[in-house]
């Protein structure tokens, strides 16, 4: 079976957040011949989100194995496995060996079996949902006390269809002067309006509500990947803008890769 | 680099985000589309010859660039060698569109950049951090200047350098 070893390989080595680290020592894996002592083989392991890599040693350039930890639990080894502070990642999927690892003392030993335990996609996906939903509803809380303000910011919405309606003459080379203070984006799920740029000039109330630096979020923001499209979208624009100033003419309207 | 196949083989039976026939094309030069079924599963894509069990490869998703190509087309590669393109062609522009969304999302990096947007959003709202109930409000992964110098701001890498 194929894999994009090279891309595996070049993300373990990223400087994206290992999730836990350590010397764990390793044995009777496939392709790790025991040592002569019967001790286990001690390598550099690396756990980056749901994959775990292992090292020859902390300078290494190369990942020697990957184990991807999905369906699978962590227990605590008991004898007669030879070493101490071990323990073990256990396939559900029958005919898939577990691994077998050990620390090198009590503490790494509990850390590692924690950090492996709650490295699953599922698991992390969860605790996102709920903070999405726990996010939804101190919006909600937050908007019921801000309905004065909802009033007057109402009409400045973001379009959210992919398809990229031919931008008004205002779009493109008319921007706020303060970019951070907008603070409405458009709800989830509702339908898309153009942009009333009337209301770019509204500072008062949504400057209320944020200042610059911070993330232009408002109790409207409804989630992470809506934000992030909405960035998205309004670099696009600004950059469709520089290129109409440039061009001096009307911009395409070739279908753009959303970003 | 070793890694055991089961394990692979065993998740891509696991349920599928997405899945569905598609033209693919791999990255290197003459290669011809072929009809594969593509299955998302968690951080992976799975190609499948239609009517075989086994899946035929795996890419992992972290760290990809996902491009619309011609209309109903799309490609993914990756930040090492983004001219190394992999094709897929859809039946429709809207099929297209929703691999698209599902394939950016599809990353352990994107949840965890998710977790710490919201996570602050929430801190700044309530005053309260929502990961104190899961007991992983100190680990080092979730804090915000964790995130690599190209993804601490929001437009992050998955914005990246447009087309």
């Amino acid at each position: 079976m194929k894999l994009n070893k090279r891309s595996v390989a070049h993300y373990a080595l990223s400087d994206s957040p290992a999730d836990h680290t350590g010397f764990l020592r390793t044995w009777g894996g496939p392709g790790t011949p025991p040592t002569p002592s019967g001790a286990g083989r001690r390598y550099w392991f690396v756990l980056k989100g749901n994959l775990l890599f292992s090292f020859e040693s902390k300078e290494s350039r190369a990942p020697l194995s990957l184990v991807v930890l999905e369906g699978c639990t962590v227990e605590l080894a008991e004898a007669p496995v030879p070493e101490e502070f071990a323990f073990a990642i256990r396939f559900d999927a029958p005919g898939v060996r577990p691994h077998l690892l050990a620390a090198d003392g009590q503490v790494a030993q509990e850390a590692w079996v924690k950090a492996l335990s709650r490295a699953s996609f599922g698991y992390m996906r969860l605790v996102v949902r709920e903070l999405e939903s726990q996010l939804q509803d101190a919006r909600q809380s937050l908007a019921l006390h801000r309905c004065v303000f909802q009033k007057s910011v109402t009409g400045c919405n973001k379009p959210q269809a992919p398809d990229r309606r031919a931008p008004g003459p205002e779009n493109g080379h008319l921007f706020p002067r303060d970019r951070n203070s907008n603070g409405s984006v458009e709800e989830r799920g509702s339908r898309p309006v153009g942009r009333d740029l009337t209301e770019w000039g509204l500072q008062g109330p949504a400057s209320l509500l944020l200042s610059r630096g911070q993330s232009p979020v408002s109790p409207e923001t409804s989630c992470f990947s809506t934000l992030h499209d909405w960035y998205g979208k309004e670099i696009t624009e600004l950059r469709r803008g520089w290129q109409q100033r440039a061009k001096g003419s009307q911009p395409e309207s070739k279908q753009q890769s959303r970003p | 680099m070793r890694y055991n196949e089961k394990e692979l083989q065993a998740l891509s039976r696991q349920p599928a985000e997405m899945a569905a026939e598609l033209g693919m094309r791999g990255p290197k030069k003459g290669s011809v589309a072929k009809r594969r079924l593509v299955k998302l599963v968690v951080n992976f894509l799975f190609y499948f010859r239609p009517d075989e069990a086994e899946p035929l490869g795996a890419l992992l998703l972290e760290r990809c660039r996902v491009a619309q190509e011609e209309p109903g087309g799309f490609s993914i590669s990756f930040v090492e060698d983004l001219s190394r393109k992999y094709h897929f062609e859809c039946c429709s522009q809207e099929q297209c569109q929703e691999w698209m969304e599902a394939l950016r999302r599809a990353s352990y990096e994107y949840m965890r950049q998710s977790l710490i947007f919201y996570r602050n959003e929430i801190r700044k709202m309530t005053g309260k951090d929502p990961l104190e109930q899961f007991g992983i409000s100190e680990e080092a992964r979730f804090q915000l200047n964790s995130l690599p110098r190209d993804e601490q701001t929001c437009t992050g890498s998955q914005l990246g350098v447009l087309d």
